[in-house]
């Protein structure tokens, strides 16, 4: 498994997504890591276009404590 | 004009009355500059990602609005900033025209009580009517909620089988 190539795709591409909603935390989670940072897009395969509109998001959110600046996984 | 969403966090403390009172408030002081309020609903209590004030909690509430003045819209802004009810508030622009949300709400709200709750007549009457018109008559009045059971069912079984699909593709 660990030398098998799986292709990269765009999440949103892929689902008809054109716009990211900073409300939609459900969503969000998936593009950031345990500790609250933006996975890169090497990573999660998301086009450029998408990615912008995806940090925004997630930087939006976070302004208004839907996400964390850092999850420290305590508490 | 262009349309606008205020997101903000009001204490949790606040009871319904003292809620509506200063969700009342925030209104009026955004009407001064000449916007339409199109949505004013309560998003829920939520918890918070991060403390603020020391408050581990807070109630969203969620504003969608036509956009006025210029000069006092940014007079709002710093209204929100100053009250000391809101703990966070968040202004952002929207692309297109926000719909109006209430009455769906409450529809989804009905549509999650129905299966847990039996005694209530309304939710009981839709589900007659769905089952009526899934399966045969054979099956007497007494029997309904165990057929709104199998339905709900079945439902699962697609989901999962159309999930498993989802995994051996990425699986390939």
């Amino acid at each position: 498994m660990a030398f098998q190539s799986r292709k990269k795709f765009c999440y949103f591409k892929e689902n008809g997504i054109t716009d990211i909603d900073y409300k939609d935390v459900k969503l969000l989670r998936r593009f950031v890591n345990d500790q609250g940072k933006i996975m890169p897009r090497r990573i999660t395969g998301s086009s450029a276009k998408m990615h912008r509109k995806l940090v925004r998001a997630i930087k939006r959110s976070r302004s208004i404590a839907l996400m964390p600046y850092v999850d420290l996984g305590s508490e | 004009m262009r349309y606008y969403e205020t997101l903000y966090i009001v204490n949790p403390n606040l009871e319904n009355e003292a809620l509506d009172i200063t969700m009342g408030e925030i209104g009026t002081e955004l009407e001064k500059s000449k916007s339409k309020i199109i949505n004013h609903r309560v998003w829920g209590k939520k918890r918070l990602a991060y403390q603020i004030e020391n408050q581990k909690y807070g109630s969203f509430i969620l504003l969608q609005f036509e956009g006025g003045e210029q000069d006092q819209m940014n007079e709002f802004n710093t209204w929100m900033k100053l009250n000391n009810s809101v703990l966070r508030h968040m202004i952002v622009a929207l692309d297109e025209k926000p719909e109006v949300y209430v009455e769906l709400v409450k529809e989804k709200s009905v549509e999650k009580e129905a299966p847990k709750g039996t005694v209530e007549e309304t939710p009981a009457n839709e589900a007659v009517v769905e089952t009526t018109s899934e399966e045969t008559e054979t099956q007497p009045d007494v029997i309904e909620e165990e057929s709104t059971k199998e339905t709900e069912t079945t439902e699962d079984v697609t989901d999962e089988s159309s999930e498993a699909d989802t995994e051996e593709k990425e699986a390939e």
